[in-house]
């Protein structure tokens, strides 16, 4: 960071029209219980209560979240809809098109498999160790199927980063229900994203190891390539520099074929959650978490939109932080909000507190 | 944007701050300067090389540093060390930029330090044997140099070099360290073993050395050679810049690359050490955590009213805390370059930073007066970026 967190501007600090993929943002400030829709200049427009801070608006206008205690699904205006009670539950799920969710969920792993784990610090799973797991589950909240991590990951090449420790042995923080069924998922402490087999849920694809350092939310963009969020912490073999980039790759030839990286990359580094969504217009959303900063470039890299959330609060591992896990842009022709009155007096106190007009210093 | 952050001076409080002078002599600069408080050029020197990788001003009022020599194809071939730390010379100059003493050698690294009788002490690269390279543990395998078809990992040692030229004391790391108790971090390549960063005299005479690779500091009986005091395993993570601030305390800067907290969190820290104990006695962290971190190089001084100077290398911040962690003093580098563009893009990077109190001997009857820099403060001062 170029300078101290707080002494930066605040709220939506730049704003290009033209470019910018116009619509809405919805964001889920780390440690608070709330998400909030803004607008392009950073005008609170809708909010909701919301446990966890990974949520997605979907078509119907409905909220869904993953909070420590499950899932949980909201109308328009906060009501609940339903909820899937789960202790276990992760970072992240996908709402299939038949009303189904896929979500990822922490399960331990049995001791003699864990002991056959490779990597990470040794003796650092005094706790025990889990593995990222799947669970998808009906509206009626019925569990039609399972995927246990310890049953298809390789526990010898699947290893687990070699600085990081062994409470977790893949710390997953996204899975996407592809259109064939088959689910792409990102396990984080492996260096690698996975395409699952749903018939069998055998692995049938990974990647990343040597090339990713701790990647984060990887996405299948229309054109067949998979987009991700490569945070650049632990990288193996060379010195760590501290900077993030954003990678797209097309996964037959296994190749990058699309990388961002700041111009002045060092500028850009979240080691930690990050995420990125391809925009309808070419552009792409990108959340640096760790800043609590979103921002949107072009095609062509230029930067056409960004926000740093003005909620801090403090956390006894990440300080006194402003973090946003993800960011989603929604255009205004997205069914969930076109057509609804965005009534932003129903935000006022949001606004006065921390809209753009109090927020930018 | 946010991500533009205003540059020079971006805070300032005068009632806590040390007065004096900051050196700034940013990595991939043609120049080096000194800057008043508020931000002001009041001092320019131009170099024809980069600074490998800082300079330091002396109390004589002269400058020295370490600089990076072109590289032509056969010394490329000879040594295989493009490394971003390498040097190739030492330059002395007076006030006005003039040449007082030179040194060179294609073997040193990116440190050296004028010892108390004169002498320079420089650290440089030495070919670990053939034999002893398989028997060094960790690092990331097989990433050794490849440098005229053979394997290589190069280790440190030291050269201290008199004003006249001649070697008054060497040593060489692998004739002192038995490998097995110097293992390299797991995660960085073994094209290095220790990678020496910092050199510092001792009270009585002896040498500490801080080295990145294996994530300690230790001290060298200088009669000996004997390696007589270590600390930081555990503790460190690539770990630069180590000084004596009292009888026994050491303070450094720990920058936390490939840190084995398990926190997933890249954070540097500040810290002093009790030597006789090896109880960490007072700790800077940033608060968020994520706030202060430099992968690589970077600095720490303490100053004489106990506060500390901190240079945040990769993102070019520089700044300045009380004892209790308030931030009295902000600096955000102005000068970019292209210094490794082709994997950082744009940078304005400073590997370490002093600030010299009015008092400073090497001050002494300088002409400070920023209106000789008008053009520069213009383009790179405090009024020009905001």
């Amino acid at each position: 960071m170029t300078q101290t967190y707080i002494r930066r501007k605040h709220s939506v600090t730049h704003y290009d029209p033209v470019q910018a993929f116009n619509g809405f943002t919805l964001i889920s400030p780390f440690g608070t219980d709330d998400a909030w829709l803004i607008d392009m200049k950073g005008h609170f427009v809708h909010h909701w209560k919301m446990p966890g801070f990974s949520c997605e608006l979907l078509q119907d206008g409905h909220l869904l979240g993953i909070t420590k205690e499950g899932l949980v699904e909201l109308d328009w205006d906060g009501n609940l809809v339903r909820s899937y009670k789960d202790e276990k539950a992760g970072k992240d799920f996908c709402r299939l098109e038949n009303g189904n969710t896929m979500y990822l969920r922490h399960i331990p792993v049995p001791t003699g498999i864990a002991t056959k784990v490779k990597g990470g610090i040794a003796g650092t799973e005094k706790e025990g160790m889990v593995v990222d797991a799947l669970r998808e589950v009906n509206p009626a909240g019925k569990v039609v199927w399972e995927w246990l991590g310890y049953e298809h990951l390789d526990p010898e090449t699947d290893s687990i980063c070699t600085v990081c420790h062994r409470n977790e042995w893949t710390d997953g923080d996204s899975c996407t229900v592809l259109d064939d069924g088959n689910i792409l998922v990102c396990l984080s402490r492996t260096h690698n994203i996975y395409i699952i087999k749903k018939e069998t849920g055998k692995i049938k694809w990974r990647w990343g190891v040597g090339e990713l350092a701790h990647p984060h939310h990887a996405s299948m963009l229309e054109n067949g390539n998979i987009l991700l969020f490569d945070s650049g912490l632990h990288p193996y073999g060379v010195m760590p520099a501290g900077f993030s980039r954003l990678v797209e790759i097309d996964p037959k030839e296994n190749k990058v074929i699309w990388e961002y990286r700041a111009p002045a990359a060092l500028f850009f580094y979240s080691t930690f959650m990050g995420s990125c969504q391809r925009l309808a217009n070419g552009g792409t959303l990108i959340t640096e978490s760790q800043k609590g900063r979103v921002f949107e470039i072009t095609d062509s890299k230029e930067i056409v939109w960004e926000f740093v959330s003005p909620f801090y609060n403090d956390h006894p591992l990440y300080g006194h932080n402003n973090i946003l896990f993800r960011a989603y842009r929604y255009g205004s022709e997205f069914p969930g909000i076109k057509g609804r009155i965005l009534d932003t007096s129903k935000v006022e106190q949001a606004n006065k507190t921390y809209g753009p007009k109090t927020f930018i210093r | 944007m946010a991500y533009e952050s205003p540059h020079s001076v971006v805070y300032y409080d005068p009632k806590k701050a040390y007065e004096g002078y900051t050196l700034i002599d940013p990595l991939g600069s043609r120049e080096a300067y000194l800057i008043d408080m508020e931000g002001r050029i009041v001092h320019q020197w131009k170099f024809a090389n980069m600074p490998a990788l800082n300079g330091i001003f002396l109390p004589t009022g002269n400058f020295l540093r370490p600089q990076q020599t072109p590289l032509g194809d056969e010394e490329l071939r000879i040594i295989g060390l493009a490394i971003a730390g390498r040097g190739g010379e030492i330059v002395e100059v007076d006030w006005d930029g003039n040449l007082v003493w030179k040194w060179e050698d294609l073997y040193m690294n990116h440190t050296i330090t004028r010892w108390s009788n004169g002498n320079t002490m420089v650290v440089r690269w030495y070919r670990t044997p053939d034999e002893i390279i398989p028997e060094v543990p960790g690092g990331f395998s097989r990433t050794e140099l490849t440098v005229e078809g053979n394997k290589v990992m190069w280790a440190d040692g030291l050269q201290e070099v008199t004003p006249d030229g001649k070697i008054a004391w060497e040593w060489i790391s692998f004739e002192h360290m038995k490998p097995e108790e110097w293992p390299i971090c797991p995660l960085c390549p073994r094209s290095e073993w220790t990678h020496a960063n910092s050199v510092i005299e001792m009270p009585d005479g002896n040498v500490m050395i801080c080295c990145r690779h294996i994530s300690q500091i230790f001290v060298i009986d200088k009669k000996t050679g004997n390696i007589i005091w270590r600390w930081g395993e555990g503790e460190l993570a690539h770990p630069h810049d180590p000084t004596l601030v009292s009888n026994d305390n050491i303070l450094l800067f720990d920058n936390g690359g490939h840190r084995q907290d398990g926190s997933n969190i890249s954070w540097s820290r500040v810290l002093e050490v009790n030597m006789k104990t090896g109880r960490i006695e007072w700790e800077y962290r940033g608060n968020p955590p994520m706030e202060f971190y430099s992968a690589l190089c970077a600095g720490c001084q303490r100053l004489p009213n106990g506060n500390t100077l901190i240079c945040e290398t990769m993102v070019g911040r520089v700044f300045e805390i009380t004892r209790d962690g308030e931030i009295v003093w902000e600096f955000v580098n102005p000068f970019y370059n292209q210094w490794l563009k082709d994997i950082f893009g744009r940078t304005n990077q400073v590997f370490r930073s002093y600030r010299y109190g009015p008092d400073f001997p090497g001050l002494k009857g300088k002409n400070l007066d920023p209106n000789n820099y008008q053009e520069l403060n213009k383009l790179y001062g405090p009024d020009a970026q905001k």
